[in-house]
């Protein structure tokens, strides 16, 4: 048990965490909807990718490319049925939340309802070799989960920093009333940002899938810490999410290795807890400047 | 349009060529219009206009007798004693008729056992003992979500560890099922002060997420742990109230009657947070005005935390009894799909509402327990049920009655504001500045007679006009000269001679005494026919301007 075994592991695990929770956030931010249907997300693009690999091709490359267009599917079938019609309704927040929450009760049942309650595995994406790097052994998934999230989150952050579609979201993110004033369709920005947002929870998907199998329930703990580290790093701040993922990475894996794996949520969540209590808006939210529902 | 005669009044002089009768042209008739405006243009549907109650009868010369129930000076009814204004008979109108129905639904309740069909009668008995207890659950949850307005998902996690450390301490130290549910209530208390910390500075949403985490969390400890075995998918062998000896009908129903009155004991206190001072407190202060209900003194963080704290108790003695109904727990009480049902069961009911929390629960587990053959469709359903019930109804079934009457308000207000007829009418402002009340009526009057008049000017009549200043005209062209001599003085156009016979000019009076009239054009007439001719042009040009 060396330190940099833990590291690295902590690395993986906040490079793949973060990048669920940088989708939350955003989401949240720019719309306003707490979307908690991620789990129905998360395992609509790992059974998209599974088909893809089962039916067209087993190459990486395009089980990868499959899984993050699965998940921006369905991220947009998300937006449809639960922003589209209520987004201007009074009591948007609280029925936005219950809207998703149903309709993660719906495609997880109907998913286990077609695909059986049975797993499914993908094929190696990455191969399996090896890396020796003065004592510790990276293999091919850790070194392959680490570059292609972080390729991804910044290519999807650079996107929303120079395109035009990118400056739409974050004129949204600042102030979705005045953004619908000077002529950004809510709901059009609405689909780009869950389509998005849907395409990193399947690249998580994929990525995780290469530890953990693909179920019809299998997308509910990486949700659930997504939703924590997004919560913890300030809901709508991107930087506050990179820094609460590496900080719960790092959680996990010391827990892991120093006390036990089954006591990890239990610190994960005295550590998010502690951190709310002292700032209840997250690590980077500020109180005053956070988005009013 | 009509036309009418013209008699010539030159024919009897002789005049050269004259016809004794022409008709006049083409016009519309006035009638027309006036019957136009005057017609009622409302639709007027048969019903759903007025509120129907019905009057029961009153009293003869005494107030009747007012039932009072201990220890409040409530009544059992709310009724309104009033005279009739056009019999002048006394009448009593029952204005909430919700206590009626909340006993009749109680009543059916508890008399469903005997209605049950023989071959249905062991699911739906066990069906019924799981929406006691869901009920008495909810009702707790819709405390802390309707009443104290914190979103928090943790209510089956307090439940949950009350039934698993109730039925640990049960198997172990061999404890009786009568104090199951007390200790319950103990941890609830202790696990409801842990996590109504955190509730003290978040507030909405990241409560709710928190919460969320917490449940997962409740699930992964006890699944992981040898203690509450881990094997077997829960934790049995609990000591149960239920005597063993009975025979299987006997049980169900003891243990049906058992959950039905676990669900009256929520039913009263819901009543007792939500009806009396923690409720009156809160509902001063609903979201996003908590600023108002702080500035007026009412301390609303200490109520909720209250609330909180009180289903929390409340909530860990139906764990106890959980434990001691079904002799044990399972790890799926913890699981995702447990919040959402429960969510589903208070979403599809309506959030802050009693009877929200028990007919949600009831629809709910119908679809989960009864039709238990149906497999993962039945959730599927449920989640349906919920998506449309939040995708269109603002609070759930028991708000259609609200929503549908704001929504016939509104529709009734679009129509009549299409109804309205524009222009003339005074602004409500105006009306209300406005002295004399007739001028409001007269203005609207006005209007509708110059747009009849506008349509009677034609090349026909001005020529007419022209011809014969003065004398009998055909009937447009009267009615036009007739309304143009009627105007009031002010502005009103005449003509001064400024030499006999020779030169006239028209100008404009002033309507004032002592203020000379003003010349409004440089022009000068050779006669009077040809001034009067001009007179009437630029009255009509004025007319047709309005």
């Amino acid at each position: 048990m060396d330190v940099w075994f833990v590291v690295s592991n902590a690395i993986v695990l906040a490079s793949i965490y973060g990048t669920l929770a940088i989708g939350i956030s955003i989401t949240w931010s720019s719309l306003g909807l707490v979307n908690l249907s991620y789990g129905f997300v998360f395992a609509f693009a790992g059974y998209g990718a599974w088909l893809v690999a089962q039916h067209v091709s087993p190459w990486g490359p395009a089980v990868l490319v499959a899984g993050i267009l699965a998940g921006a599917l369905a991220g947009t079938i998300v937006c449809a049925l639960a922003f589209i019609p209520i987004h201007d309704k009074p009591n948007f927040t609280v029925r936005g939340l219950i809207a998703t929450l149903a309709i993660n009760l719906i495609g997880t049942q109907s998913l286990l309802w077609w695909f059986g309650p049975r797993s499914k595995s993908l094929p190696e994406i990455f191969g399996n070799w090896k890396v020796h790097l003065g004592g510790i052994v990276l293999t091919a998934d850790k070194i392959g989960n680490v570059l292609t999230s972080i390729i991804m989150l910044v290519a999807v952050l650079k996107w929303m920093q120079s395109s035009r579609r990118g400056l739409e979201i974050r004129a949204m993110m600042m102030n979705p009333h005045a953004a619908s004033i000077v002529g950004i369709g809510v709901r059009r920005t609405g689909f780009y940002v869950m389509a998005i947002t849907g395409g990193l929870a399947g690249l998580a998907s994929v990525l995780l899938s290469q530890t953990y199998y693909i179920a019809p329930f299998g997308g509910l703990t990486p949700m659930i810490k997504g939703v924590s580290i997004a919560l913890c790093g300030g809901l709508g701040s991107v930087r506050g999410a990179v820094i609460a993922a590496i900080l719960l990475g790092l959680n996990e894996a010391l827990t892991t290795v120093l006390i036990g794996g089954r006591y990890v949520l239990i610190t994960q969540f005295l550590f998010i807890i502690a951190i709310l209590l002292i700032r209840p808006r997250g690590i980077a939210g500020i109180l005053d400047r956070a988005r009013e529902a | 349009m009509s036309g009418s005669t013209w008699r010539n009044p030159l024919f009897i002089w002789g005049a050269k060529g004259a016809a004794e009768e022409l008709p006049s042209n083409p016009h519309s008739s006035h009638q027309d219009i006036w019957r136009k405006t005057r017609e009622s243009k409302t639709k007027l549907l048969p019903v759903g206009r007025l509120r129907y109650y019905y009057k029961w009868p009153g009293h003869g010369s005494r107030t009747w007798r007012r039932l009072r129930y201990w220890p409040t000076r409530r009544r059992v009814l709310h009724i309104r004693g009033e005279y009739n204004p056009k019999i002048l008979r006394r009448e009593k109108t029952i204005v909430d008729k919700r206590p009626i129905w909340w006993v009749l639904g109680l009543l059916a309740l508890a008399a469903a056992p005997l209605f049950t069909p023989l071959d249905l009668q062991n699911t739906a008995m066990t069906a019924g003992a799981t929406f006691g207890i869901y009920a008495a659950i909810n009702l707790c949850w819709m405390l802390v979500i309707g009443t104290a307005s914190i979103y928090s998902l943790a209510t089956y996690a307090i439940v949950g560890t009350a039934a698993f450390c109730t039925a640990w301490l049960s198997i172990k130290l061999g404890l009786p099922w009568w104090m199951l549910p007390p200790i319950g209530a103990a941890v609830g208390l202790i696990f409801g002060t842990i996590i109504a910390l955190p509730a003290t500075r978040l507030d909405g949403f990241y409560y709710a997420l928190l919460t969320l985490g917490l449940n997962e969390l409740c699930r992964v400890y006890f699944l992981t742990s040898k203690e509450f075995g881990s094997a077997t998918g829960g934790l049995y062998g609990a000591d149960t109230y239920v005597p063993q000896g009975a025979s299987q009908l006997g049980q169900l129903l003891i243990g049906y009657y058992a959950c039905f009155a676990l669900m009256l004991l929520a039913l009263l206190l819901y009543r007792l947070v939500n009806g009396r001072r923690l409720g009156r407190i809160l509902r001063m202060a609903p979201e996003k005005r908590e600023a108002f209900a702080e500035a007026t003194g009412v301390n609303f963080r200490q109520a909720r935390i209250r609330v909180f704290i009180i289903s929390s108790v409340a909530l860990g003695f139906i764990g106890g009894f959980y434990t001691a109904n079904f002799r044990g727990v399972a790890f799926s009480i913890f699981s995702f799909e447990t919040v959402l049902l429960g969510l589903a069961m208070l979403v599809i009911g309506g959030i802050g509402r009693a009877e929200g929390a028990v007919v949600g629960t009831l629809v709910v587990v119908f679809f989960d327990k009864v039709l238990i053959s149906l497999g993962p469709i039945r959730l599927i359903i449920i989640g349906a049920i919920m998506l449309g019930v939040v995708l269109y109804l603002r609070n759930g079934l028991f708000g259609i009655k609200a929503q549908f009457r704001a929504w016939r308000d509104k529709k009734k207000s679009e129509r009549r504001s299409t109804r309205a007829e524009k222009g003339g009418e005074m602004l409500p402002e105006e009306a209300t500045e406005a002295h004399d009340k007739d001028t409001v009526y007269w203005r609207r009057y006005d209007k509708m007679q110059r747009d009849y008049l506008k349509t009677l000017v034609t090349p026909e009549v001005i020529e007419e006009h022209r011809s014969s200043p003065l004398g009998q005209h055909s009937e447009p062209l009267e009615r036009l000269l007739l309304y143009f001599r009627r105007q009031p003085q002010v502005d009103k156009y005449a003509i001064t001679v400024v030499e006999p016979f020779k030169a006239y000019r028209i100008v404009a009076l002033s309507g004032h005494r002592g203020v000379a009239p003003r010349v409004v054009e440089d022009k000068v007439y050779a006669s009077t026919a040809e001034a009067y001719h001009g007179v009437f042009l630029r009255r009509v040009q004025d007319l047709l301007e309005s």
